[in-house]
């Protein structure tokens, strides 16, 4: 963790800060490791794996509240200013972004439901294999905007943000394709909601490690950098 | 036992001294009730104020931080002279009131603390009626025609300062008997009797409890729509509610002014974020 070069005054106060950035990491390992969970059930083609996935969800809903009981304590002791102020908001918006992509790994989890737990027949491999190349590139971007965020790495992060575009072009493509399969073999029509579905999840995963890429660049320059354009971004780093 | 001493470390107030470049953020406004540049104080020996400039803007409320003997209310005081009543002051530097030099050697001090009027961190009211306290001066400044025009002006004054409600009905008691917080809102009853331009504010809510504070507060807001206020606060967060400006000070230096929200969200220099965060020391 990048701390800042001093420490407050209230020694207590920096202990608070660290127990905060220590628990957002340990939110966002979670939310890795439920996401590869979630992927591996449906490479496994086990269902009943994706359903203990789907439960452990709980762990993830009740650290996002636990963070923010923290956090309102926190403000109402300290009531944060500058740089303390804008670690504490960046914090109580990335937590809330983990705990969104841990209910879209439940979604991913439910494909594996949907696709090996049911009579009819388990779909054409090829129409999932762009579930394992999203979640994989997803997975990745995730594990970007957390170092970032304990590195306090505004390029690191700036490149996450960069990488959301490919994103949506590999989830554009990977729609083209779905649908190419479809047209060429109708029977695959029935797993194609799911699949859609699923991807769609990894592509919203994707767009919240692009928000904590966005809170983390917030956090070290001050500037809010949601809406802005790449360039507009790069240009304030720089 | 002779301990022999080792040379000390340097002093960090020379560090911070030799590092100065100069005020961070825009010292200036569009349209400016006081100027002050480049304005310096010494109390004999002791350099408390270097090189400070810095606009007061018409209608805003700029709020002055700084930890103890940083000398923003010694800056303070320089905008209405109150430094002349101390013989080892000496201010040097130029501070305007609407383009006049309000250290012009012709110029009266009384009419100018009537124009830059002061409230101090404890309640000084006069030890006369409520009525008394706030006719006191209009009635030096010769500024009623008659009595009924001061009565005029005694309750528009505690109208503007919340306080009428409260006191209209023993307005003949002494100000003395006034709890903390009425007394220190009579005190600006006083204050705004005589129609300043400016009203300087020296921690006036610190002998206060918080419900009085927010009152103090809540007027603030309500007189920036006549007066320019310049407020000393040693709170950070009555700094970040009531004023539009806020300009940190150490060591006598003004090292940061700007927007209020940016300075207590994002503040450029290193030392103000180091105060408003707790890690000064």
């Amino acid at each position: 963790m990048n701390e800042m070069t001093e420490g407050h005054t209230v020694k207590r106060f920096d202990e608070e800060m660290i127990f905060l950035h220590r628990l957002v990491l340990e939110i966002g390992g979670l939310a890795q490791d439920q996401l590869k969970r979630a992927t591996q059930t449906l490479n496994d083609k086990d269902p009943s794996a994706a359903r203990e996935v789907i439960s452990r969800d709980q762990e993830l809903n009740a650290l996002d509240v636990q963070a923010d009981e923290e956090l309102i304590n926190l403000i109402i002791k300290r009531q944060p200013m500058a740089r303390d102020l804008r670690e504490i908001i960046t914090i109580s918006k990335a937590v809330s972004d983990l705990e969104r992509v841990g209910d879209e790994v439940r979604k991913i989890a439910q494909l594996t439901i949907h696709v090996y737990d049911t009579d009819g027949s388990p779909p054409n491999k090829q129409i999932l294999r762009d579930i394992n190349t999203m979640a994989l590139f997803v997975g990745e971007m995730l594990e970007m905007s957390l170092t970032a965020f304990d590195e306090l790495d505004a390029a690191r992060a700036l490149e996450v943000i960069r990488l959301d575009s490919e994103l949506e072009e590999e989830y554009r493509s990977a729609l083209r394709r779905l649908t190419t399969f479809v047209m060429e073999d109708s029977r695959t029509i029935g797993h194609m909601v799911d699949v859609v579905l699923g991807l769609r999840a990894l592509e919203r995963i994707g767009g919240h490690a692009k928000n904590i890429a966005g809170y983390v660049i917030f956090l070290i320059t001050g500037s809010d950098v949601r809406h802005e354009s790449l360039e507009r971004i790069e240009a304030q780093i720089i | 036992m002779i301990v022999e001493k080792t040379a000390p470390a340097e002093d960090a107030s020379q560090v911070i001294h030799a590092n100065f470049g100069g005020t961070v953020g825009d010292l200036t406004v569009a349209e400016p009730r006081m100027t002050a540049r480049n304005v310096n104080v010494h109390y004999a020996d002791k350099h408390a104020i270097i090189d400070v400039s810095l606009d007061i803007g018409r209608h805003e409320v700029v709020a002055l931080i700084g930890p103890s003997g940083c000398g923003k209310s010694t800056f303070l005081r320089c905008l209405n002279r109150m430094n002349d009543t101390i013989d080892s002051c000496r201010v040097s530097g130029e501070i305007m009131l609407d383009g006049q030099d309000i250290y012009d050697k012709k110029l009266d001090v009384v009419p100018l603390r009537a124009r830059v009027g002061m409230v101090f961190q404890k309640p000084n009211p006069f030890p006369k009626s409520i009525y008394d306290n706030v006719a006191y001066g209009p009635r030096i400044h010769g500024l009623a025609e008659d009595q009924s025009a001061l009565d005029e002006m005694v309750e528009d004054s505690l109208r503007r300062a919340g306080l009428w409600d409260e006191v209209k009905d023993r307005l003949q008691q002494p100000g003395t008997g006034l709890s903390g917080g009425q007394q220190q809102r009579l005190c600006i009853a006083r204050t705004i009797a005589v129609s300043p331009e400016v009203i300087l504010m020296d921690e006036p809510c610190s002998a206060l409890d918080p419900i009085a504070t927010a009152k103090i507060e809540e007027l603030i807001d309500e007189l920036r729509q006549n007066f320019t206020i310049v407020i000393v606060t040693h709170s950070m967060q009555q700094a970040a509610r009531v004023s539009q400006r806020t300009g940190y000070f150490h060591l006598g230096r003004l090292i940061e002014v700007g927007k209020t929200d940016e300075i207590f969200t994002n503040p450029q220099h290193k030392l103000t974020e180091d105060y408003i965060t707790g890690r000064f020391g």
